[in-house]
């Protein structure tokens, strides 16, 4: 993320989101983004294959009232 | 009445031979909030009535010659984002004052009340969780009772100062990237982050659900251990609870440990513990025979991917309060939530999918090790207020950098019991020493701790400096 650009994204995303925002908080925001999409960049050197999935994975709960039980269909 | 010691095991046992009623346990117990709260600011609500009862009805099942439960009697407090009948939960913040009275108590409160404990009142913490220092705006900061001009740590920096002040020998925390480990560093009590997963979270606020962690913490290694194993139950409504059987650690410890492999983690920790986080764990190293140097990997990354979930997740959990009234919220921590609400979704995404990596890379350690130790943070309590700390000559942001040594391990699930140490060179502060366990063996990181208790290097000890609570009266055996 281009740090030149990161007020402007912010302004665009919080009004997107709803956040109201005043110049002083954007400088504020901006200072965490900052830090945070330095974070992000590191987190690009992880080597990631594509079959590597969330850590969270959604989980159905079985259906008590199916005849065949809790299998999969 | 009988000198008791400041020792949830030695308060139930006194009840169950009648050497002094539960009732006045919690005279006691009250007394000592009374007298020292003011200055230590560690409780945000106190539960007197529900204490009366609890402890009354502790009383007459001793008389009716009835079982008590293994906590019978013993006087405690949680963090304020757990759920209390009848009480707001306010999760540090101010916008949860027009919250509803929670109408049950959370899952962990009723298994305190099921093991006989006496619930005393509700402690200070971060705003929702998101701190490690305790200096909340709306309720004041908290004090830590070894110097009170500095934090607590945080977030369950209450926790950690009402068992140091001598209040309550048990407190409840949560830990969702070292929110026990880090106060119970700074306020040099015993604490345990078990397994993510190991204890249901139902009935608490909720910060990360990701990473969220309940646990105890206590002022000797058997009290923790008695709380712990109360806290544990399967709970299938808790989506998040994983455990499907108690594996209970309190017999463990009346068995001499042998045979731990043990190793002390080196880069990453090394660089970022200062001269005495360092010595506190070369001492804990010596004692357990450990020699080695472990690599723990990714554990900068992981760091990363702990901070990008968890900002986005709990600005996500308080998007409509943003939107809102975001001048409600804590000042030190608005900004922050705003920031995690306006990430790129391919940074939370890329950062969930590490987390599967690093949790096996994680777990391969644990093939040639039982325990691994480092120290739970990178130095003692900074003074209250302090923006900026030098770390090994690097300058780090002060509040942040608390949770430098304890981020990558939350983030991998594994179970760590915090032990307080006392370095010479700290001034007689304490800074915790984290014994880490693989995944569900949160019974080895008992073994360690009770390795280093026997030995006498960790141990909960009375404040003694020119700005500590007051030494002559803490902690200490006391006059029931």
């Amino acid at each position: 993320m281009d740090n030149k650009l990161i007020p402007a994204y912010i302004a665009t995303s919080a009004a997107l989101l709803g956040i109201p925002m005043n110049t002083a908080r954007v400088e504020r925001v901006a200072a965490h983004l900052q830090r945070t999409a330095a974070m992000a960049a590191l987190l690009e050197s992880a080597d990631l294959a594509a079959h590597d999935e969330l850590a969270e994975i959604y989980n159905p709960a079985a259906f008590s009232g199916n005849k065949h039980g809790d299998c999969a269909l | 009445m009988k000198n008791i010691a400041f020792d949830a095991s030695a308060m139930a046992r006194a009840i169950r031979a009648g050497e002094v009623s539960a009732a006045e346990l919690l005279d006691t117990c009250m007394a000592r909030i009374t007298s020292t709260d003011a200055r230590v600011n560690a409780f945000t609500e106190k539960t007197l009535v529900r204490a009366r009862q609890e402890a009354n009805a502790v009383d007459a099942r001793r008389r009716q010659g009835e079982a008590l439960g293994p906590l019978a009697g013993v006087p405690y407090a949680v963090k304020n984002l757990y759920d209390i009948q009848g009480v707001t939960t306010l999760a540090g913040s101010k916008i949860n004052r027009n919250h509803p009275a929670a109408v049950a108590d959370a899952f962990l409160v009723q298994q305190m009340k099921a093991a006989g404990a006496v619930l005393v009142g509700a402690l200070n913490m971060d705003e929702y969780a998101y701190g490690f220092t305790t200096e909340n705006t709306h309720y004041g900061a908290c004090h830590n009772p070894h110097d009170l001009t500095r934090i607590t740590g945080g977030s369950s920096g209450g926790s950690g100062a009402a068992i140091a002040a001598g209040q309550v020998s048990i407190t409840l925390g949560s830990d969702t990237n070292g929110s026990i480990r880090v106060p119970a560093s700074l306020c040099g009590v015993w604490g345990l982050k078990p397994t993510f997963g190991r204890l249901s979270r139902r009935g608490t606020y909720p910060f990360v659900y990701s990473l969220d962690h309940l646990g105890p913490m206590a002022s000797s290694l058997a009290g923790l251990a008695l709380a712990y194993d109360a806290l544990q139950s399967p709970d299938p409504l808790d989506a998040g609870c994983h455990a499907l059987q108690v594996q209970a650690v309190g017999a463990l410890l009346g068995s001499r440990p042998s045979g731990l492999r043990v190793g002390v983690l080196g880069g990453y920790w090394h660089d970022h513990a200062g001269p005495d986080a360092r010595a506190a764990v070369a001492l804990a190293a010596r004692t357990l025979g450990a020699e080695a140097d472990v690599l723990w990997p990714d554990a900068a990354l992981a760091r990363a991917a702990a901070f990008i979930i968890s900002a986005s997740e709990g600005a996500s959990l308080h998007l409509q309060d943003l939107r809102d009234h975001a001048d409600d919220f804590e000042p030190l921590s608005v900004d922050r939530f705003i920031s995690g609400a306006l990430q790129p979704a391919d940074w939370y995404v890329r950062a969930q999918r590490f987390r599967r990596v690093y949790r096996n890379k994680v777990n391969t350690l644990f093939k040639d090790w039982d325990v691994l130790l480092t120290a739970a943070t990178p130095v003692s309590a900074p003074t209250i207020g302090t923006e900026w700390l030098e770390i090994n000559g690097v300058q780090q942001p002060c509040r942040a950098s608390m949770g430098l040594l304890t981020q990558p391990i939350s983030f991998a699930g594994c179970p760590v019991v915090a032990a307080p140490m006392w370095p010479t060179g700290a001034g007689g502060l304490p800074i915790g020493v984290q014994i880490i366990a693989a995944p569900w063996r949160e019974d080895l990181a008992f073994r360690a701790a009770q390795m280093l208790s026997e030995a006498g290097v960790a141990f909960v000890q009375p404040a003694n400096g020119p700005c500590a609570l007051d030494a002559a009266t803490m902690l200490s055996t006391r006059d029931l």
